[in-house]
């Protein structure tokens, strides 16, 4: 009751709210605040002798301006600090805080971007296994007993009957046994080849399979697929080309040439001066394919084709050694 | 195989420009790698500079022992004088002279007139080698006299050619003779195919020749022909040009004819010297401990499924692969037994594999040579031996098996425009067919020549015959779609959102190989024959490849280095293992940092995840358990520097626990309560169980449990811990009162106390 009586509060009031208003830096602020409104200040003294509802109610509202006074002014400083430091000038070109951000490798870059291509056009995505039976990649296909891709200089045999899969196109045996047609489907994954490696081999590598089958599907249906594939990959420029080839799974079996991205088909190194890259093999699928896997060769036709995904990120990307793929180098990664 | 073009001119006329040519080769028959002029360059008159010389005088150089100084007559009554470093002639012969100005072969090296140890030079006598006539360079060549100095050698030597360097698909075998490409070629451009070569000499007799062939399966055909009055030499000049074009070195006369049959037909051939033959000719298996020294002059160990040419007593041929040293043809030979057989692809392939031998004859028995080949190769070789060794053919022997007749196939022409989706018209498939060699009835029964029959068997096999001529021309179009959508699924959508969600948090994405030196799991399926030590073993874990892909960082100097992968691990037992998607990572940092990685990664597919410490062996110091999974801290006596730690997930376990769908839960309608909670425990306490506890005592009004810190030292007695937690109480129905947080946050003080002994502090 005293300490309200000998305290003229409107003075009190006016004196606090100037010096909170005067404050220049936080410093001074936190200064104010404390002299005014902190816990020993005459203020808060007062508040814990008040008695009445009417003494508390006029504290409190004092209270309550200062309080406001001071958050307000608190923002002021704020703003004129920006301004103080724009009218210095911020050196804007001093890199901001940086940000711990990772990489997905360039194949699985790769591998999605070819994904969305296919889910675009209606395929789906097949994941298939690498393990694989002797019939499913090779006799279910059509290889010959004579075949050199059998031999077991080329091919990684776990016993007589499993290896490693030499191609994705196992993926169409399962995918053909497991499903009904229509089937639209790619299947991007790991291979594997008795291959010594080198700046171009290794003996393990990723292709895509791809595998139309439905009622009518022509040569022309795969020559105007992958021409989009290419196109989305490499420029809407690009053009393709088929040549006569051989596979056991396909008849007639194609070569897909793709013109140089590079030289726009005028000649250069990376197209061996022909303007033309060599892409990978295709064809439409033999009918004898079609009737291992117990589908009517006469009601489905399709077509199917298998690329290699490192060839791509190479060719697009300038790299000139496939074992940068797997050395896993932050250097090299981050680049992607 | 490369394909002299002047060879291939003897059979088919050519109609289109060399270059023209290769480029639609391509798309209808074979690749063709490039096509290269060999020999004399062909260009600005330079032919002219290569002639006919009789050599005046020849005599030592004044001032160097091995030289020659000669005088050349070179026609039109020049003489020059040449510096020479051959002494295999003198004067008198007829030579090969460059006059200076010519350009040698490969097109480098321009012959100028020059002093030679004094001695005026003015051109060069030439040798086989530097003609790229032969291989020959142990003198100069010396050519027949009747010649007149001043001829172009053009018109008496072959000294250029062009080279089609081609690579034959497996399913053409056909592509393997000279004479086959030029049907290609026929077919190609419409030009006419003459008709084979060969016509058989006279013949001198009837001799007897015992020929047997115990395995007409392997070998369905044997022709032995006899020749007497041999005379092995040197081939002519043509001839070795040719070898020599096609990439084969020129021997004897007689090996180069049956090599050059075997270029020009396609079906190897091989002579024995007759008088080396101890009785006849066996066809047989080869017998237990049998050995034979091949032509390339190795002792081989034969295998009881090698199928062997042997005489009455002994091995003198791996069939189809090499001949036997015993009865090579010599200098000395003057009868020869001349084999032209069939035999069957994989006898030759497995003998080839089993001997690590292959041979520009096996190459071809490999891809399955057309038996009625060995007839013509017969003839033509028999003409030619007559022409260029003086042989007198003098009786044939042959054993065939009943070869089978291909079945006629009923094609029907509108089948190549379905499958091909061009449309090629019924005359130009027949006349394409015809030129092929298919008899095409008036009904469309296709009837298939000896020389396709293992690849055209069906009538989809006529399509790419027709269509084959045609790739140009197909339109490009899309499936016309009747049903079907693309789509990813659940799992590979979520495949793609934690490779995200790690990428954000500062991860690099590695590719390890499947296959690595050793696994954890002493299951693990191993390749019986690995490439390497370091590629044996089937990974059943992501780690071992990622610490090595850290490792490999480490040595590159990189820093901060975190990596993570999203591979197949392959579980036994084989033979055919499960292959499951796992998710691995390796990250410099304690273990703090391993688990904060794979806690974002749960928050991503909203499991919760359960951690509970495990033993994963002595590599792993740290290590707990999670579900799918687990994280931990290597072992610093692992051989990487510094602190690492690791995680595995099996995806495909952690999807199943991914909620189908999120439910909206309400955060803004009523407020939410926060309170600091600090209790003392037991220091063995997990800071998981205690905040599982409270979720559990406090039920749905406790909105969320944060880990705040894990206090131990002043003012907390030994062996006690202080553990602050944040809760924040909110109720989805209504405001929460002091009273409410009082109650909840008695009941949590309650549950601790009695399950873990904590007390609040105040
Ligand atoms: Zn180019």
């Amino acid at each position: 009751m005293d300490s309200l009586a000998a305290v003229d509060w409107t003075a009190y009031e006016t004196q606090a709210t100037a010096a909170i208003g005067a404050a220049l830096a936080d410093s001074e602020l936190e200064d104010a605040r404390v002299h005014w409104l902190g816990r020993k200040s005459e203020l808060a003294l007062a508040l814990r002798g008040v008695r009445d509802k009417e003494s508390g109610m006029l504290l409190n509202g004092i209270r309550g301006r200062l309080e406001e006074a001071v958050q307000h002014r608190e923002q002021e400083l704020r703003r004129l600090a920006y301004q103080h430091a724009a009218e210095r000038g911020v050196d804007v070109t001093i890199p901001g805080t940086p940000v711990k951000r990772g990489r997905l490798h360039l194949l699985t870059q790769i591998r999605r971007e070819i994904e969305d291509i296919f889910l675009g056009l209606g395929y789906e995505v097949w994941d298939g296994a690498e393990v694989s039976t002797v019939w499913e990649n090779f006799d279910a296909l059509n290889t010959d007993a004579g075949h050199p891709s059998r031999s077991t200089l080329d091919t990684f045999y776990l016993d007589d009957d499993t290896i490693l899969r030499t191609q994705t196109s196992p993926d169409q045996i399962r995918a053909m046994m497991t499903r009904k047609p229509p089937i639209y489907m790619v299947s991007p994954g790991r291979v594997y080849r008795r291959d010594t490696p080198d700046a171009t081999h290794s003996p393990t590598f990723q292709q895509v399979e791809c595998l139309a089958v439905d009622r009518g599907i022509t040569l022309a249906d795969l020559r105007g697929t992958v021409l989009q594939y290419f196109r989305l990959l490499f420029g809407p420029e690009r053009e393709v080309r088929m040549r006569t080839s051989y596979f056991p799974f396909t008849e007639p079996s194609v070569e897909f040439d793709v013109t140089c991205f590079l030289c726009d088909g005028a000649g250069c190194a990376v197209c061996k001066h022909s303007g033309w890259i060599e892409m990978g093999g295709a064809g439409w699928v033999d009918p004898d394919v079609f009737r291992n896997v117990d589908l009517d060769p006469e009601e489905w036709q399709g077509f199917a084709f298998g690329f290699g995904i490192e060839r791509i990120a190479m060719l697009r990307h300038g790299l000139p050694d496939l074992r940068a793929f797997w050395e896993n180098d932050i250097r090299v990664l981050e680049q992607f | 195989m490369k394909v002299p073009v002047s060879w291939l001119k003897e059979y088919v006329e050519l109609t289109l420009p060399l270059d023209e040519l290769a480029r639609r080769l391509v798309f209808t028959s074979c690749e063709v790698d490039r096509v290269v002029r060999r020999g004399v360059p062909d260009v600005d008159g330079n032919l002219g500079h290569f002639v006919v010389g009789k050599v005046l005088e020849a005599g030592k150089h004044p001032n160097a022992d091995k030289l020659q100084l000669t005088k050349v007559d070179v026609g039109g009554g020049e003489t020059r004088s040449i510096v020479c470093g051959a002494w295999n002639f003198g004067a008198g012969a007829t030579v090969a002279v460059v006059a200076p100005g010519g350009v040698m072969p490969g097109g480098e090296l321009r012959i100028e007139k020059r002093k030679l140890r004094g001695e005026m030079s003015e051109g060069m006598i030439l040798s086989e080698r530097e003609l790229e006539l032969g291989t020959d360079h142990a003198g100069i060549m010396v050519l027949a006299d009747e010649l007149e100095a001043g001829t172009p050698l053009a018109d008496v030597l072959p000294l250029g050619d062009e080279i089609l360097e081609i690579e034959t698909l497996y399913n053409r075998p056909d592509l393997t003779a000279i004479y086959g490409i030029a049907r290609e070629v026929a077919a190609l451009t419409g030009a006419e195919l003459k008709p084979p070569p060969g016509v058989d000499p006279p013949r001198h007799g009837d001799e007897p020749f015992s020929l047997q062939v115990d395995e007409l399966d392997a070998c369905p055909r044997f022709i032995a022909r006899t020749f007497r009055d041999v005379t092995v030499g040197d081939s002519p000049a043509w001839l070795k040009a040719r070898l020599t074009g096609a990439g084969m070195r020129p021997i004897s006369n007689v090996v180069d004819i049956t090599n050059y049959v075997m270029l020009a037909l396609g079906s190897p051939l091989h002579a024995y010297d007759a008088d080396t033959l101890r009785g006849g000719i066996v066809v047989r298996r080869a017998r237990p401990g049998e050995e034979l020294v091949t032509l390339d002059g190795t002792r081989r160990e034969l295998d009881v499924r090698d199928l062997l040419i042997a005489d009455h007593e002994r091995a003198i041929g791996l069939a189809g692969v090499m001949g036997g040293e015993n009865t090579e043809v010599s200098n000395a030979t003057t009868s020869v037994v001349l084999e032209t057989a069939n035999f069957e692809p994989l006898t030759v392939i497995r003998s080839g594999e089993r001997h690590r031998l292959r041979s520009e004859a096996s190459t071809r028995w490999e891809k399955g040579v057309d038996p009625e080949a060995a007839e013509l190769a017969a003839r033509y070789a028999s003409q030619l031996l007559a022409e260029l060794a003086g042989a007198r053919w003098t009786g044939e022997t042959e054993v065939r098996a009943e070869l089978p007749q291909p079945a006629p196939i009923a094609y029907r022409p509108g089948y190549a425009d379905e499958a091909v989706g061009l449309e090629i018209t019924e005359a130009e498939q027949r006349e394409r067919l015809e030129r092929l060699g298919f008899k095409v009835a008036g009904d469309w029964t296709v009837r298939v020549p000896s020389w396709r029959v293992r690849d055209v068997r069906r009538d989809v096999d006529v399509v790419e015959e027709v269509a084959r001529f045609r790739l140009e021309d197909v339109p490009a179009t899309l499936p016309r779609r009747q049903a079907m959508f693309g789509r990813l699924t659940h799992e590979q959508r979520l495949r793609r959102l934690v490779a995200d969600v790690l990428v954000g948090a500062g991860l690099y994405e590695a590719y390890t190989y499947s296959l690595q030196h050793g696994d954890p799991d002493p299951n693990a399926l191993e390749l019986p024959e690995p490439l390497s030590s370091q590629q044996r073993v089937l990974r059943t874990t992501l780690a071992t490849g990622l610490l090595g892909a850290a490792q490999h960082n480490l040595d590159a100097g990189n820093a901060d280095i975190a990596l993570f992968e999203i591979a197949h691990v392959y579980l036994p037992p084989g033979p055919v293992p499960e292959e499951r998607w796992r998710l691995g990572g390796i990250v410099q940092g304690d273990f703090f940092r391993a688990k904060g990685i794979v806690e974002a990664v749960f928050e991503a597919v909203h499991v919760e995840p359960t951690w509970s410490r495990v033993d994963l062996g002595p590599e792993l110091i740290v290590a707990a358990a999670v579900q799918s999974g687990w994280v931990g801290t290597y072992s610093p006596v692992l051989s990487l520097d510094g602190e690492w730690s690791a995680f595995e997930l099996d995806l495909a376990e952690l999807f199943e626990l991914v909620p189908e769908r999120i439910e909206y839960r309400d955060v803004i309608t009523f407020p939410p309560l926060r309170q600091d909670l600090a209790f003392v425990v037991d220091e063995t306490a997990p800071a998981g169980e205690l905040m599982a506890a409270a979720r559990e005592a406090a039920g749905d009004e406790l909105r969320e449990v944060r880990f705040l810190s894990d206090y131990r030292g002043e003012q907390i007695a030994p062996g006690k811990k202080s553990l602050a937690i944040a809760v924040v109480f909110q109720s989805p129905e209504r405001t929460l009162t002091e009273d409410d947080a009082t109650r909840l946050r008695a009941a949590i003080v309650k549950t601790l106390g009695e399950r873990f002994g904590a007390e609040l502090r105040s």
